[in-house]
């Protein structure tokens, strides 16, 4: 049980930083973290105070195959991020940095509707690509705008050569690796929602010649016919 | 909002700048947490956990939760480093609970640092903004100190801190909340 004496609820706090609870009662402070603020700002306050102890340990460097086990699990725990939104305290909320760094689904969307009550929402900023080789001339326009999907627009509509497809993939300013974005039908017009994309300045678009059905592997295997950046379109 | 995702890009390796970047969904700023961070947290959970298998599933789990939910660290509330190092202490104990944390340290490094002389935790500390910290533990009891350093560094239940201090069960406890309280009250002070 978790006590609502603020100085037992403290000791329990420190005790479960500390690492000394039973499996049970450990797991039943970090289930009530969740929605007890004053047990989770109390978690907190002991991690910091406790948790410079951790430079008593000499560093020792972990296996060598880890990080990709990591890169796996993250892969196999989905594509799509899961961002869990929760209401924050509204100290944190008008913290320019939650600002600056919450980009994704839902922290995002909320993030709008808590500017909505605060001032008049500014409109949206556009973004805009055009997608280009260096030999041909602009043959394909990516649209977006902040808080919304993509739109993919073919000026000169024309098919590849019969048994390859297009595939459209998007990479996010600082990612290793582009994130396919599906294949491209024959009309050559593509829209995207928020949960499959995320426009934002900086990032690259680009078009590769693939088998039908796409890229077996995840990654682009076949030449990249088009490329560009969205850039921010001026107010 | 938009536009100052440009400022996103990194420029400091400073783990706070990093896991900022990470709630931003920068996977090269997850890249370079693990390599400046993921030598020391593996020796925080190999410490509690004595077996390289497990200490690596704790470390691979705490980067995966890294990932996905680093806009839960709130700079606020405490250093990134010490998030992380929550987040792997956290998945190192549940596997030891899980395994009835048969595996006593044979050398607990409580015992190597813990001892009475004078500055021995500052010396340690020192390097890590810790010193205050130490200060603080230097004033405990040295059974006491030695109490919370087994659980902290070396993962002790109380019963396995009450059989390497040589204390009844019953009082550790009790014991280690009065040191919680002495601690807390010294760094506040």
């Amino acid at each position: 049980m978790i006590p609502t004496d603020p100085d037992e609820l403290d000791l329990l706090a420190g005790e479960y930083v500390l690492g000394t609870l039973e499996a049970r009662h450990a797991l039943e402070v970090k289930a009530a973290l969740d929605h007890d603020p004053g047990l989770k700002a109390a978690v907190a306050r002991w991690e910091s105070r406790l948790n410079g102890l951790a430079a008593l340990v000499p560093p020792e460097p972990p296996p060598p195959d880890l990080w990709s086990r990591v890169v796996q699990g993250i892969a196999e725990a989905g594509a799509t991020p899961r961002v869990a939104y929760r209401r924050r305290r509204s100290r944190l909320l008008e913290r320019p940095s939650f600002w600056r760094w919450t980009t994704a689904g839902f922290a995002a969307a909320a993030a709008a509707l808590a500017l909505l009550l605060v001032r008049p929402a500014p409109p949206p900023e556009r973004y805009l690509a055009v997608l280009q080789t260096e030999s041909t001339s602009p043959a394909w326009v990516v649209e977006g705008q902040a808080g919304g999907g993509i739109v993919l627009t073919a000026l000169n509509p024309r098919q590849p050569e019969p048994g390859r497809a297009l595939e459209l993939w998007g990479q996010p300013p600082g990612a290793t690796a582009p994130r396919s974005l599906g294949l491209i039908p024959p009309e050559g017009r593509v829209a995207l929602d928020p949960t499959t994309v995320q426009p934002r300045p900086g990032m690259l678009i680009a078009i590769s010649l693939e088998p039908p059905g796409g890229s077996p592997t995840g990654q682009p295997t076949g030449p990249i016919l088009f490329v560009g950046r969205l850039e921010a379109v001026p107010r | 909002m938009f536009a100052t995702v440009k400022a996103a890009a990194v420029s400091a390796d400073e783990p706070g700048s990093l896991l900022l970047a990470v709630a931003a969904r920068d996977q090269q700023a997850l890249r370079r947490l693990y390599e400046s961070e993921a030598p020391r947290l593996f020796a925080v959970a190999l410490r509690i956990l004595h077996d390289r298998s497990a200490a690596a599933d704790a470390l691979q789990e705490a980067f995966i939760q890294v990932w996905h939910h680093a806009g839960r660290w709130d700079p606020a509330l405490g250093t990134a480093r010490g998030w992380l190092t929550g987040l792997v202490r956290y998945r190192a104990l549940d596997l030891a609970r899980a395994r009835g944390r048969e595996t006593l340290s044979p050398e607990p490094l409580a015992e190597e640092v813990a001892d009475d002389e004078p500055g021995a935790l500052e010396r340690l500390l020192a390097r890590e903004e810790s010193g205050r910290l130490a200060g603080c533990l230097e004033t405990l009891d040295g059974k006491n100190r030695r109490m919370i350093l087994l659980a902290f560094v070396d993962g002790f239940s109380h019963s396995q801190i009450a059989a390497s201090v040589g204390v009844p069960l019953g009082t550790v406890k009790a014991w280690i909340r009065r040191g919680l309280m002495a601690l807390r009250d010294c760094l506040e002070a």
